[in-house]
């Protein structure tokens, strides 16, 4: 049992206000203290407050929990039955227990979200729901019949207003091998849509939220991405402009280094000019040529590392004949 | 040839001697020593700082033979030099060795007999410039008479001998009344370079074309080998201003634009060795050591020097770190009783991770 040393307990009743002042001896009176128990002229009429068992020693241990937390609630130490510390150690110590401690009780906590509670939200929520279609049973299977994939966010809170405002925004997912587009389309419409586009998981996200209403962000993603298939497919006239800073990768033909290369050789074979169409052909043909061919493009689409880099020495190994 | 002084480490106790031209894949750690005629006459300029008081202190050159010199030394054993000039890029992380092993390279070609163009710093072409002067010959371009004539004066040191054997080929007008004829020998080209130093921007152009020219011919007495520190100085940007405040490029230096067509592989008969550095660069970030980062994919240099051979030069390896570190003990530069112990050495391999030169700076008094 706790030992007392000077409790006070401040019991605040509904004080009205409009009363004289000649009442202000009640006011005061609504203060109880209770001293000090081990004193016998206890001079009060000692109103003891036990402190009873903490509600923790009586949990058995296959108990319900979501009728311990049925809700969201700050954390009482005295019924979660578990001997959690949290604090800056006191010197020499560790940190301090659960008992009356701050800092437990300012972090959010999600005992009323335990997976017992969660399943209980599932069977109540199941009678609203309809069946997952059998056939849509792997997600490669969803992503071949259903590739645009749409999502919101709907908002529930009690406040002065019901309305959230971040309800209005849409994004939509879809992978861009799943639409029809050819090389120069793919090339366009990556141009388009700029930072959207994922490379490493290929998937083309767009996000609207100009509209105030979830529906008007919605029809005006599906028309952007209408908008953007079409335009992609389309030529202009001015595409034929495209410079090799333009060029997203790197390709060998009509580069600088396929000049260099053919140069060099044709310098160290000694061959004359005459047959330079066909020459240059078969010089292309080699096997060496082609190899250095492949470094070259690794080496600037992929960037250098070691392994590119050592690759590009015996290609140009090979092709010099060292 | 003369033959060196080889420094070996603690499996071979007693130093013997192996020639310069004969070093192999098994001397790889160990050491040997240049003469110091050789060092007067082919490195006026070219050595690292810290390298050259290093001479000072031990009174010896040391080199260490490792393995991407070794490489590129045994390329150019088997070349065929009928064919254009092959060129070899040593690249590698600050300090490792990379200038080291260029000039354990053109130590090799020197031994041979080959003419040395050696450019110490391309670094140096593009910055800190005092004079510039607007070219002669071609006004949009800008000449550097200082960089000019120092670089001169130290070829004239290194290849003396050359210089009354090799004749011009073409007729060089510097003024109205100076000129050089053709068939004049090119110490003499050298000699109006230095003494007019107007022009010895060009004069410096008027060389490297003649040597391009002569190499590969079948009746030159000389292979050339073009050595260039820091490569990328060439295609990078400069800090020189012209007077109106807008920066210089490269391509309007008379050096750099001459340094550029020697860059190219069309002559034969030599080699072109070059290093890549991070240090002396500029707007370069201080991370990035392979080619493609240094060269620049957009500023062309990788496609001028394309196709070329890319040669690592890493950090040291166990073996070298020994090496290098029981030379020193045996210098008594390493003073400290605790270096000389186990605990000593390993932590000299974690202060410096066995980069060579992060090791000389530790190892160095205060």
């Amino acid at each position: 049992m706790a030992s007392y040393s000077t409790k006070a307990f401040l019991i605040l009743g509904r004080i009205n206000i409009s009363r004289s002042r000649l009442q202000n001896a009640t006011n005061r009176a609504t203060y109880v203290s209770v001293l000090s128990m081990n004193s016998p002229t206890g001079n009060r009429a000692s109103c003891r407050y036990q402190v009873g068992v903490p509600r923790t020693e009586k949990m058995p241990v296959d108990q319900d929990w979501t009728a311990v937390y049925p809700s969201a609630a700050p954390f009482r130490p005295n019924a979660v039955p578990l001997p959690v510390r949290m604090g800056y150690p006191i010197k020499g110590g560790v940190a301090p227990d659960k008992k009356a401690n701050l800092e437990l009780i300012k972090i959010p906590n999600f005992l009323h979200l335990t997976p017992a509670a969660i399943k209980k939200h599932c069977e109540a929520l199941k009678p609203f729901c309809t069946e997952w279609p059998l056939a849509l049973d792997t997600d490669a299977k969803c992503d071949e019949h259903f590739p645009i994939k749409v999502q919101t966010t709907h908002f529930v809170s009690a406040g002065p207003s019901l309305r959230n405002p971040s309800a209005r925004i849409v994004h939509l997912k879809v992978k861009l091998s799943s639409l029809n587009l050819d090389d120069h389309a793919r090339k366009k419409m990556i141009k388009l849509v700029g930072s959207r586009y994922c490379k490493k998981t290929d998937i083309l996200t767009i996000t609207t939220d100009s509209c105030p209403l979830r529906k008007q962000n919605y029809d005006y993603a599906m028309y952007l991405l209408t908008v953007l298939y079409h335009e992609s497919w389309k030529i202009e006239g001015w595409e034929a402009e495209k410079t090799v800073a333009d060029m997203e990768e790197y390709s060998w033909e009509n580069s600088p280094s396929q000049r260099n290369l053919l140069d060099t050789l044709t310098r160290m074979k000694v061959v004359e000019e005459e047959g330079g169409e066909e020459v240059r052909q078969q010089l292309l043909g080699q096997a060496e040529v082609q190899e250095y061919k492949d470094s070259v493009t690794r080496l600037k689409n992929e960037g250098e590392n070691e392994d590119t880099l050592l690759q590009y020495k015996e290609a140009v190994k090979k092709v010099l004949k060292l | 040839m003369a033959l060196q002084r080889i420094f070996g480490f603690s499996t071979q106790p007693l130093p013997f001697s192996v020639a310069q031209a004969s070093q192999t894949e098994n001397h790889i750690g160990q050491f040997y020593t240049v003469p110091a005629s050789h060092i007067h006459t082919l490195f006026p300029h070219g050595l690292p700082l810290r390298y050259q008081q290093q001479i000072k202190t031990f009174n010896e050159a040391c080199v260490m033979i490792r393995q991407p010199a070794l490489e590129v030394i045994s390329y150019l054993k088997q070349t065929d030099y009928n064919k254009p000039a092959l060129r070899y890029i040593f690249y590698g992380t600050n300090g490792s060795g990379k200038t080291m092993s260029l000039c354990h390279t053109i130590h090799f070609c020197y031994t041979q007999g080959w003419l040395v163009l050696h450019i110490p710093d391309a670094h140096r072409w593009v910055k800190n410039c005092k004079e510039l002067l607007q070219s002669s010959f071609n006004s949009a371009r800008f000449d550097q008479p200082l960089q000019a004539t120092e670089w001169l004066r130290n070829f004239r040191i290194t290849n003396e001998s050359f210089l009354t054997k090799i004749k011009t080929k073409h007729r060089y007008v510097w003024t109205k009344r100076e000129f050089t004829e053709e068939g004049s020998l090119l110490g003499e080209l050298v000699d109006q370079g230095i003494s007019r130093v107007k022009s010895s921007s060009d004069v410096v152009g008027a060389v490297m074309k003649e040597l391009r020219l002569q190499s590969g011919q079948s009746d030159a007495a000389f292979r050339l080998v073009v050595a260039v520190d820091g490569v990328n100085a060439l295609w990078g940007r400069s800090t020189i201003k012209k007077e109106d405040k807008t920066a210089v490029d490269p391509d309007e230096l008379t050096l750099i634009h001459n340094a550029r067509k020697l860059m190219k592989n069309d002559w034969n008969g030599g080699a072109i060795i070059t290093t890549l550095s991070q240090t002396g660069s500029l707007y370069s970030p201080k991370l990035s050591y392979r080619p493609q980062e240094l060269l620049g994919q957009v500023k062309r240099g990788f496609d001028c020097m394309d196709p070329f051979i890319p040669v690592s030069v890493p950090n040291y390896s166990e073996k070298e770190f020994e090496s290098c570190y029981l030379y020193y003990i045996d210098r008594h530069w390493l003073q400290h009783p605790q270096s000389h112990t186990e605990e000593g050495k390993k932590e000299l391999i974690f202060l410096s991770n066995r980069n060579p030169w992060m090791l000389d700076k530790i190892c160095a008094f205060l």
